[in-house]
């Protein structure tokens, strides 16, 4: 058990201290964004399983999803999709059509353009949910 | 002008890399795989038409399932995003566990809640499809 804490100790202080800049984000974003993706993904696979085993239960569950923290949760979880697909693709890029770029002038510039793609990909989704989270859940507007 | 140095490696073929490989030949499917069903079901659609759909929000799913192309298109989704991220969790937990028996008992864990996952949320589709199917013959 101590060698695990000590693995465990390793790696998370790895992950927090290397000062790796862009792609140092990159990555912790890449892990963060496919980790919540996945979360809510075993969570969907389960509830729409109700929809043919359980509709009663599967209503709740929608239902669920229209409140203001799962509408919250889902803004964020489309920059999630969003991201880890546009990240992706930049790494998959360089690996097999331009691997001279993977270099770190290269890496930080596209890094932030990643980011930058994403949120601009992103806005118009999150401006949607976010109507129907404020006219729908709230009734605000 | 930096020099450069192209070096081929002939890489062996095991489990790791051809898991690997997989993980990116996939991941270039859910591009649009996921794309389109987010975009469609959050953005278009979204979560509060669907809880009001007439007769109940479970009637949304199973009528999707009685076409084609959509049972195609969830099967696929179900069995490459869930692998994907699976396979993602491993490669996750695997930086974390370095002792050789505990990252195999870690990988056997990820596999079978893999496979009852995926089991529940096929049988679903499949089941709904099939019920369809009866239903208009």
């Amino acid at each position: 058990m101590s060698t695990f804490i000590e693995s465990l100790k390793t790696t998370l202080s790895g992950y927090a201290t290397y000062r790796g800049r862009e792609g140092h984000l990159s990555f912790l974003l890449h892990r963060i964004t496919g980790l919540g993706t996945l979360l809510f993904l075993i969570v969907h696979i389960v509830d729409t399983s109700w929809a043919y085993t359980n509709p009663e239960l599967y209503q709740h569950a929608i239902e669920l999803y229209t409140t203001w923290y799962f509408m919250i949760g889902e803004i964020a979880l489309v920059f999630c999709v969003i991201f880890h697909g546009v990240n992706g693709l930049r790494i998959a890029y360089y690996d097999m059509w331009k691997p001279a770029g993977w270099n770190i002038p290269g890496q930080r510039s596209s890094a932030r353009w990643t980011i930058a793609v994403s949120i601009v990909l992103w806005l118009p989704a999150a401006a949607i949910m976010g109507y129907r989270l404020l006219h729908d859940t709230l009734g605000w507007i | 002008m930096t020099a450069q140095t192209i070096r081929r490696v002939k890489t062996p073929r095991n489990y790791e890399i051809t898991a690997w490989k997989w993980m990116r030949y996939i991941a270039f499917a859910l591009i649009p795989l996921v794309w389109v069903h987010v975009v469609l079901q959050d953005v278009f659609v979204g979560v509060h038409k669907i809880a009001e759909t007439e007769g109940g929000a479970f009637l949304y799913a199973i009528e999707r399932w009685g076409n084609p192309v959509w049972i195609t298109y969830d099967i696929l989704l179900l069995a490459f995003a869930f692998a994907h991220g699976m396979n993602g969790l491993r490669q996750v937990a695997l930086d974390f566990i370095h002792s050789a028996s505990a990252q195999r008992i870690v990988s056997i864990v990820i596999f079978i809640l893999w496979l009852v996952v995926s089991i529940i949320g096929a049988h679903a589709i499949i089941a709904a499809a099939l019920n369809n199917l009866a239903g208009a013959g």
